[in-house]
């Protein structure tokens, strides 16, 4: 990889993922920010430079299937990957059919986290307005 | 007429006596002191009407004066007003005839025989005129008169038809009310016979015999009641009597026969027995309907007789021919065998102890369908004071059937609420306990890419290490915040009688034991000391082991599935409740997991009961614990002390048998 990494966002409620995933993201070579909420993540400097969206689903406030369509709204079209504590296999297909990239439930391993954001980054639409 | 004087003598003059003089004259004195001596007047009229004479009574009777001879009859006062008596004088006079004549002095009537009085010679030169007094006699025949019309007009009053009979039984007369009754005049019946009256009507054997019974000498006779009697009002149902009637010095006898017009009384009566007899088809029409629309059949029974009366509906709720005879026999085959013993016990209590009773039992139907039936006895006493019971059967089948789809769907429901509660309690605890996991792998993964990296990052290294027993913790206080979900903060301590308890929660579990087919049977302890626990955990714990043993046999079908309940004293401050089904059973290597929390051998269970159950025994410092039958199932049993307080604060005792 060459030039600036590409940044991977973190959006998630709890602490613990907040802490760890940019860390790892960081061990995978991404840059990394970690938001604890979706409006944070909106208020940030950063939306524009996002290349890759690790998205929690269920927040206090906005939910991350919430940000999803706002960023849609707004015209972004980050790639976006679903992360949930809820380990219900059965939102999985109707959030990759409203264009997530993919859903991981926690814990994931190493492993499905590079390969969901290799994939996201491997995006026709990517890399978005802005990144070079 | 007036009195006179009583020396007053008749007077005698221009009698002729042949024979000489003296002789003569001494024969008239005899004479006319003879005649003076007779009571009755005598009076003697001349040809030409002139009073010859009279005798003593004449003059004391007629009230004749010495003055009164010599003068024509129509001067003397008393045959002043008798034209009649001085004509029939004349007639004797000139035509030599005798006769009699009524004559009236006053108050006093006579019959006067007038006779032509005839010398020897032949010639009628006068008339001999004798008063025999009839005013009594008169009087009596007038008397008779009167009372022959007074009797007369009131046979005529009367309404009831009367007739008398002559000794031949043939109509002598009748009353008014009788010739109206069969439209005729007296002359028309006079002589003819009774039997041919009203269209022959009266002509049978028992009327003749009784009258000429009556008519020889019989004083009795049984009213008889004829019917199409044809009368001038169509015909009529008439009842006759007769009397007697005979007088003294009379040898002939009649009969007096009444006929009494029964027809009214007879219609209506027809009609009311038909009107009667038509609400009581009503009334028992309704009570059938009724019965029917409600589908209650009633019976009777009379203990000491064994007599049984069954409604029409209860037949029809038995589906047995209605009319035939009811035995405990038919009601054997009809009721459900495992209800049977109930029959027998309440039929023998019923015959013990008259009392109300109520009871509920099954009918097995030829087509295998079941019949649910709640049956009222009320007991009582029949006409003759013997024991009866009255009761009303009710098919509550539709009702029963509802009621259990109710339960079932009322239980479907908890299992739904249960399993989503559950469902959500699994999901909340797995987030729980995914989040710290999934920090937990992700630093772990992290921390040995930044020990693997050259140089390592081992300040890094040291963080996520951290980070990694930060996340592990979090995960325990999970799982502690979950066992603090299981165990329930408060217990509510009163004093309970255990067996009370286990009769309510028997009472909410029979209808899911029923529709699981469980017959469940207690045996509870008469001296069971009260325990000072929390009723409402204690009761969930009971209808716990009651679910696990309906479930334990929901696969049974081979044999009864027979539960038992069973309270009793254990050493001496202890109380014991040991629930034993007839199920699959437990493996003995189960036996220990199975009072684990999330330990189930059932397909759609959580393994969560016997945990919840086991942690509230123990807060009641007791045990649960489960062992094998020596047949199939297995039995739980829990005890606990009678007073916890009592106890030293010991920690739980976990047993297992």
């Amino acid at each position: 990889m060459t030039g600036n990494p590409s940044l991977v966002s973190v959006v998630d409620d709890d602490e613990s993922v907040r802490e760890s995933l940019p860390d790892l993201l960081r061990l995978f070579g991404f840059a990394a920010e970690a938001f604890s909420s979706a409006e944070a993540f909106l208020e940030s400097d950063v939306v524009d430079e996002t290349s890759c969206l690790l998205l929690d689903i269920a927040m206090p406030g906005m939910s991350g299937p919430d940000l999803q369509q706002e960023l849609k709204r707004r015209r972004h079209t980050i790639p976006i990957v679903f992360i949930t504590a809820h380990g219900d296999g059965a939102l999985r297909p109707a959030l990759l059919a409203h264009g997530a990239v993919e859903c991981l439930f926690k814990p994931f391993s190493e492993a499905a986290l590079l390969d969901a954001v290799k994939t996201a980054l491997r995006r026709p639409d990517y890399p978005p307005a802005g990144a070079t | 007429m007036t009195m006179q004087p009583a020396s007053f003598s008749g007077g005698w003059t221009g009698f002729h006596v042949n024979g000489d003089g003296a002789t003569a004259n001494a024969t008239i004195a005899d004479l006319t002191s003879i005649l003076d001596t007779v009571e009755v007047p005598i009076v003697v009229l001349r040809r030409d009407l002139t009073m010859a004479g009279f005798n003593r009574t004449a003059a004391d009777v007629l009230g004749l004066l010495l003055s009164d001879i010599g003068r024509v009859s129509r001067d003397i006062p008393a045959f002043a007003g008798s034209p009649r008596l001085e004509q029939l004088c004349r007639e004797a006079i000139t035509g030599g005839v005798e006769s009699r004549v009524d004559f009236r002095d006053e108050d006093t009537w006579f019959v006067v025989r007038i006779s032509p009085y005839a010398r020897g010679s032949g010639q009628v030169t006068g008339a001999v005129l004798t008063f025999t007094d009839v005013t009594a006699f008169r009087a009596s025949i007038d008397q008779a008169i009167y009372e022959r019309e007074c009797t007369k007009a009131i046979l005529n009053t009367v309404a009831e038809p009367l007739v008398v009979l002559s000794a031949d039984q043939r109509i002598q007369s009748g009353n008014r009310a009788f010739y109206t009754m069969f439209g005729v005049s007296r002359d028309d019946t006079q002589e003819s016979s009774l039997y041919e009256l009203g269209n022959g009507a009266f002509d049978h054997a028992p009327l003749r015999r009784q009258i000429r019974k009556m008519l020889a000498g019989s004083h009795v006779f049984q009213p008889i009641e004829v019917d199409h009697v044809v009368t001038a009002q169509g015909e009529r149902t008439l009842i006759l009597d007769s009397s007697p009637l005979s007088f003294p010095g009379h040898s002939e006898r009649r009969v007096l026969v009444t006929f009494q017009d029964i027809t009214a009384r007879k219609q209506a009566e027809a009609a009311k027995d038909l009107r009667s007899e038509e609400e009581l088809r009503r009334s028992e029409a309704v009570l059938a309907w009724g019965q029917r629309l409600s589908s209650t059949g009633s019976f009777s029974w009379k203990v000491a007789s064994g007599e049984v009366r069954w409604s029409e509906q209860l037949y029809r709720i038995y589906e047995v021919e209605p009319g035939t005879p009811m035995t405990l026999d038919v009601m054997r085959a009809r009721v459900h065998p495992e209800d049977l013993s109930l029959l027998e016990k309440t039929a023998e209590q019923a015959r013990d102890g008259m009392n109300d009773f109520e009871w509920q039992y099954r009918l097995l139907m030829p087509d295998r369908s079941i019949k649910y039936l709640h049956t009222v006895a009320h007991a009582t006493r029949d006409q003759d004071g013997q024991p009866e019971y009255i009761a009303a059967v009710q098919d509550v089948t539709v009702r029963r059937e509802s009621e259990e789809a109710l339960a079932k769907a009322r239980s479907d429901l908890a299992t739904v609420t249960r399993v989503a509660t559950l469902g959500v309690l699994t999901a909340s605890i797995a987030h729980e306990v995914n989040q710290p996991l999934s920090g937990i792998i992700t630093n772990a993964g992290t921390c040995l890419r930044m020990l693997d990296a050259s140089p390592p990052n081992l300040e890094g290294a040291r963080d996520t290490a951290r980070r990694t027993i930060r996340d592990g913790n979090r995960a325990s206080d999970v799982i502690a915040r979950l066992r603090a979900l299981f165990r329930q903060d408060e217990l509510t301590l009163e004093s309970l009688d255990l067996n009370e308890v286990t009769r309510e929660v028997v009472t909410l579990s029979l209808s899911d034991l029923r529709r699981n087919r469980v017959a469940l049977q207690w045996e509870l302890a008469e001296d069971l000391p009260a325990v000072t626990a929390d009723r409402i955990q204690l009761q969930q714990v009971i209808s716990n082991l009651l679910r696990n043993a309906s479930d334990a046999m929901a696969d049974v079908h081979d044999r009864p599935r027979h539960v038992l309940i069973r309270t009793e004293p254990e050493d001496r401050d202890r109380v014991r409740v040991s629930v034993r089904d007839a199920g699959v059973g437990v493996d003995p290597q189960n036996m220990k997991k199975l009072l684990d929390a999330f330990f189930t051998t059932k397909s759609d269970g959580m393994g969560i009961g016997l945990s919840i159950s086991r942690s509230i025994i123990e807060r009641h410092h007791g045990r649960l614990w489960a062992e094998p039958n020596d047949g199939p199932g297995a039995t739980f049993s829990f005890s606990i002390p009678s007073d916890p307080a009592m106890l030293p604060d010991t920690p739980p005792q976990w047993g297992y048998s």
